[in-house]
């Protein structure tokens, strides 16, 4: 049988393939080929398109590359969001390649935060570990190490480095062995058809009879409508997770550990059910 | 119960939600230009009797860090959909800060949400006593 730490590196080491093309209204002096990469689905868009960039600034004007943003058919990207999550959320029943428009020209103030450098992406990435930990132990675990430690998650993140990042992050999923699970679940669950950003609210792992809570109980409570049948029955949404969908009788306890994102946070999909 | 609130102007980096940050103030005590001291753990706090889903404002208590100028007022009365960088942007205002001057804004005195951030999700994951308590500061206090 597959171990739980396989699911682990199947989460680190997905990919998505993608192609950027510059978008048509970005003066250039040559045509622009588009450019093909394999996404991480766990790290975040401006921590790994640096080579996108170089591509595209062989063929402008040096005064013409301003801050890099990319969009997908209209929508700009939020790059705070991890990249699997932006792809289940826009594209996930849509053909391979994900096709994402670059650009350099009119930024996107009132839809995009600015990422003037990595130092961003890093702030950005702790500040949400340190919000997961604060849900699941109140802070302490993250508090009791060192800053090398969470150093070391970031260069693990990164450099894609699986061994060097949970080294650390195993620690952030241990309890006490006199409890069945985190204090409260770190997770956000994201609609395009709301106006809100996403759900996030205070939920335990496990219920006051000591029964360990589900995916299924997590979305009755914080989102009825996600789960509630069409009226002849048929479902209609899909409640993804690193491009999956997770039986809703998962134990969230087991997916907060296990399929997290590297920010300790389970973002989780609601994205219509396809129709064929 | 009635509640004094002042209307603010709103800003205009919210992008027009029309949103308004308002003070709230305490039961009892006086209003006015004078300043209570800085409240304790247990001075009167401004209790809702509507039930906490149907309340639209959430209760934010703004405590300075270090050398930061402390706000006169420091309890204020927030909209749930109301962002943080749209609360740095008040906060600076009324502390007459340069627009070139950072504002870091923490929650449990351990992380810095991001801007995109609503306070109402702050406020159901991380308030209590009925408030949301955030520590503001000029420099990076908790990293």
């Amino acid at each position: 049988m597959t171990d739980d730490k396989d699911v682990l590196r199947d989460v680190w080491f997905g990919r998505i393939p993608t192609c950027f093309t510059l978008y048509q209204d970005e003066i250039t002096e040559r045509e622009a080929e588009p450019y093909y990469l394999l996404l991480p689905r766990i790290s975040y868009l401006t921590l790994v398109t640096d080579k996108v960039k170089k591509h595209f600034q062989k063929v402008m004007r040096q005064e013409d590359v301003t801050e890099i943003w990319f969009e997908y058919e209209g929508t700009p990207l939020k790059w705070h969001f991890p990249i699997g999550l932006l792809f289940d959320l826009h594209a996930s029943n849509t053909a391979l390649p994900w096709n994402i428009t670059v650009h350099f020209k009119n930024f996107p103030e009132k839809d995009l935060l600015h990422c003037p450098s990595k130092d961003v992406i890093e702030a950005h990435f702790m500040a949400c570990v340190k919000e997961a930990d604060a849900l699941k132990h109140k802070s302490q675990v993250i508090n009791e190490m060192q800053k090398k430690d969470h150093k070391q998650l970031w260069m693990g993140l990164q450099n894609d480095k699986f061994d060097q990042f949970w080294a650390i992050n195993r620690k952030l999923m241990e309890y006490p062995p006199e409890d069945s699970g985190f204090r409260y679940i770190p997770f956000r669950i994201y609609q395009v058809t709301t106006e809100r950003p996403f759900i996030q609210k205070l939920f335990r792992p496990v219920a006051a009879n000591g029964q360990l809570n589900t995916l299924g109980d997590l979305l009755k409570e914080v989102c009825p409508s996600a789960v509630t049948p069409e009226v002849d029955g048929e479902k209609k949404n899909q409640v993804m997770v690193h491009g999956i969908e997770p039986l809703l009788e998962t134990p969230v306890q087991w997916l907060s550990e296990h399929m997290s994102y590297p920010d300790n946070f389970l973002h989780i999909s609601i994205i219509p059910q396809p129709t064929d | 119960m009635s509640e004094v609130e002042e209307q603010l102007p709103v800003s205009p980096q919210d992008g027009g939600r029309g949103e308004c940050v308002e003070e709230s103030s305490d039961r009892g005590a006086a209003v006015g230009a004078a300043e209570p001291p800085p409240p304790s753990a247990g001075s009167p706090v401004t209790e809702e009797s509507a039930a906490e889903d149907t309340k639209k404002k959430i209760d934010i208590l703004l405590k300075a860090v270090g050398d930061t100028p402390i706000m006169k007022t420091k309890k204020w009365a927030v909209e749930r959909t109301r962002t943080i960088q749209g609360l740095i942007d008040f906060i600076k205002k009324f502390l007459k800060l340069v627009a070139s001057e950072q504002l870091f804004i923490y929650v449990n005195q351990s992380f810095a949400p991001s801007p995109d951030q609503e306070v109402g999700t702050l406020y159901e994951c991380f308030g209590s006593d009925g408030k949301l308590v955030l520590h503001y500061c000029k420099s990076q206090a908790w990293g």
